[in-house]
C-alpha cells in the first residue's frame, strides 16, 4: 500500500502528471497575456517525448558520470520533497515534527543541481548561467524561508499538521500571514527562475545558462524537474499558507487543486508582466526589501503570539 | 514499430524547437524570421519555441547566402545539434545565393555547406511562407525524400584559406588569415 502510495498519489505519477498539467495551464496564461492563443493541450508531453527520442551529447572534456546523474538527483530531492508536502489532509504520507524544515532543505538541492551541472559542463554559458543561479539561491533563499516559517512561529509549530490544527482553530489568523504570503510568492518565482528572476537562464544574453550543454534525454530531465518544482513549491505554499482540509477525500482533492492552480496563476502574471532584472539587480532587491518586510512579519508575529 | 517509437515519432512532428542563423542575409529575412515569432503568428501554437542553444534545437533556420565567413561557423553549429535535425533554408538568398550569388566572398545558398530539407524562397520570404513551410517540413517528417542523400560537406579550414588567398591574392592580408584559422580551431576546440 505504501508503496503504491508512493509510485501513484501523492508520488511520482501524480507528480508527473499534474507538472505537466501545471506546466500547460502555465503557458496559456502566459500566451493570453501577449493576446496569443498559446499551445494546444498536449505540448508538454510532445516536448517531453520528443526529447527522449533525440541525440544526448556528452561534451568530451566533462565526467560523464556526474553529468548524466544530475539530472537525476535533481527530480528525486523534488520527489521526496513532494512526498513530505500535506496534499489532501493535513498529515502527509510520512508526518514528522520538523518536516516542513526538511521540504525546505530538500527544495534546495535542485538548484545546487543546477549549478552543478552548469559548473561542469566546461561551456562559458554554462559557467556563467551556474554562476548566477547560485548567487540567485543566496538572494532568494532567505526572505523565502522568513516567510515560511512567520506562519509556522505564530502557529508555534515546525510541522504541516501543527500548521494546520491552529490556523484551523484561529482561521482569522490567516490574515496576518499576508504580507508573508507575498513576499512567498515573489521569492517562489527566483526559486523557479523565472521572469523577472529569470537571469540564471535568461535565454537573450546566455544562451541558456546552466543547460547549455544539455541535450536529449538528460534536457528531458531536466525540464521536468522545473516542472515538478512548479507543482511542489505550488503545493508548499498552499501547505502553509491555505492549511484547509475537507474531510472527504474528493473534496480535499479538488481544493487542492483549486489552491495550487490559483498559486500557479498568480506566478504566471507575474511572468507575463514583468521584464527580466539584472543579477545585481535581484540581490539588491531581495535583502533590501524582501528580507526587511520578512523580519518585520516575523517580529509581528512573535508579539501577537506573545499578546494572544 | 512499437508504441514508444510511435510516441515519440508523433512528438517530434509536434514540437519542433527552432534555432535562428544568419549565414549573412541582408537582415531583411531575419526580420521577418523575427516577425513569424511574435504573438501577432503565434507559432506556439505549432508547438515551435525559439530555442539559444543549437544543443537544444530540432530545426535550424537559415537566412542569406553562406559568405566565406560564416561557411565554418555555420556547419559548427550543424555538427553541435542532437540527432534528428532538420536545416530550413529561408529567402531567395539562402536557397541559391540569390543577388550575393556571384561575389567573390560567397559560397552559395546554404546547400552548398549543409543539407536542407526545406527551402522557403521570396525575397523577403514572407511570414505567412514561413510558417508554412516549417508546417509543411513537420507534416512530412516522416518521407525520407526530404533529407538530401549526399550532403554537400565543405572541407573546413584548408580549402577556406585557399579560397580566401584566391579571392584577395591581390591584397596582403596576413591579419585576417591568421584571425581565420585561429577562430577556426577555437570553435572545433569548442564543438
Ligand atoms: S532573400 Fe532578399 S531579403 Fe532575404 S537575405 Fe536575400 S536579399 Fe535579403
Amino acid at each position: 500500500m505504501e508503496f503504491f502510495q508512493m509510485l501513484v498519489f501523492p508520488g511520482l505519477i501524480f507528480l508527473s502528471v499534474y507538472s505537466f498539467a501545471l506546466e500547460y495551464f502555465d503557458r496559456i496564461v502566459y500566451a493570453r497575456l501577449q493576446n496569443r492563443q498559446g499551445p494546444p493541450w498536449y505540448q508538454p508531453i510532445a516536448d517531453f517525448f520528443k526529447l527522449l527520442g533525440k541525440e544526448v551529447i556528452v561534451p568530451a572534456s566533462v565526467s560523464k558520470l556526474w553529468f548524466k546523474l544530475l539530472p537525476v538527483f535533481a527530480y528525486a530531492a523534488n520527489l521526496a520533497a513532494f512526498l513530505y508536502i500535506p496534499l489532501t489532509s493535513a498529515n502527509s504520507l510520512y508526518p514528522f515534527s520538523g518536516d516542513l524544515i526538511v521540504v525546505l532543505y530538500l527544495l534546495t538541492i535542485p538548484t545546487l543541481c543546477f549549478f552543478l551541472a552548469g559548473y561542469i559542463s566546461e561551456g562559458v554559458y554554462s559557467g556563467l548561467g551556474a554562476v548566477r543561479a547560485l548567487t540567485q539561491l543566496f538572494a532568494y533563499e532567505v526572505p523565502l524561508f522568513m516567510a515560511l516559517l512567520a506562519p509556522a512561529i505564530l502557529a508555534d509549530s515546525w510541522s504541516f499538521a501543527g500548521i494546520s490544527a491552529y490556523y484551523s482553530a484561529h482561521p482569522i489568523m490567516m490574515l496576518v500571514n499576508i504580507p508573508a504570503f507575498i513576499i512567498a510568492i515573489i521569492a517562489a518565482q527566483g526559486k523557479l527562475e523565472r521572469t523577472p528572476f529569470d537571469a540564471p537562464e535568461a535565454e537573450t544574453e546566455i544562451v541558456a545558462g546552466a543547460f547549455t550543454e544539455y541535450s536529449g534525454k538528460l534536457l528531458a530531465l531536466f525540464r521536468f524537474t522545473v516542472d515538478a518544482e512548479l507543482v511542489v513549491v505550488a503545493s508548499l505554499l498552499a501547505a502553509v499558507f491555505l492549511p484547509f482540509y475537507a474531510s472527504n477525500f474528493i473534496i480535499s482533492f479538488i481544493l487542492y487543486l483549486l489552491k495550487t492552480v490559483f498559486i500557479v496563476f498568480i506566478l504566471a502574471v507575474f511572468k507575463g508582466l514583468m521584464a527580466r532584472l539584472r543579477i545585481e539587480q535581484i540581490v539588491a532587491f531581495c535583502w533590501k526589501w524582501l528580507i526587511g518586510i520578512g523580519l518585520l512579519q516575523i517580529v509581528l508575529n512573535v508579539i501577537i503570539k506573545g499578546a494572544f | 514499430m512499437n508504441p514508444l517509437k510511435k510516441l515519440i515519432k508523433w512528438a517530434q512532428r509536434k514540437s519542433p524547437w527552432i534555432i535562428h542563423f544568419n549565414a549573412g542575409a541582408c537582415n531583411g529575412c531575419d526580420i521577418e524570421v523575427v516577425d513569424a515569432l511574435t504573438p501577432r503568428f503565434d507559432l506556439e501554437r505549432f508547438g515551435v519555441l525559439q530555442k539559444g542553444s543549437p544543443r537544444h534545437a530540432d530545426v535550424l533556420v537559415c537566412t542569406g547566402a553562406v559568405t566565406m565567413q560564416t561557411a565554418d561557423r555555420l556547419k559548427n553549429i550543424y555538427d553541435q545539434m542532437a540527432e534528428p535535425k532538420f536545416v530550413v533554408a529561408v529567402g531567395t538568398c539562402a536557397c541559391s545565393g540569390g543577388v550575393f550569388g556571384d561575389c567573390y566572398c560567397v559560397k552559395g545558398g546554404i546547400d552548398a555547406v549543409i543539407p536542407v530539407s526545406a527551402y522557403i524562397p521570396g525575397c523577403a520570404a514572407r511570414p505567412e511562407a514561413i510558417i508554412d513551410g516549417v508546417v509543411k517540413l513537420l507534416s512530412t517528417l516522416e518521407d525520407k525524400k526530404l533529407q538530401p542523400k549526399n550532403p554537400i560537406v565543405i572541407n573546413s579550414e584548408k580549402e577556406l584559406a585557399d579560397m580566401l588567398d584566391e579571392a584577395e591574392a591581390a591584397e596582403e592580408n596576413t591579419e585576417t588569415e591568421n584571425f581565420e584559422e585561429n577562430k577556426a580551431k577555437e570553435d572545433n576546440e569548442n564543438a
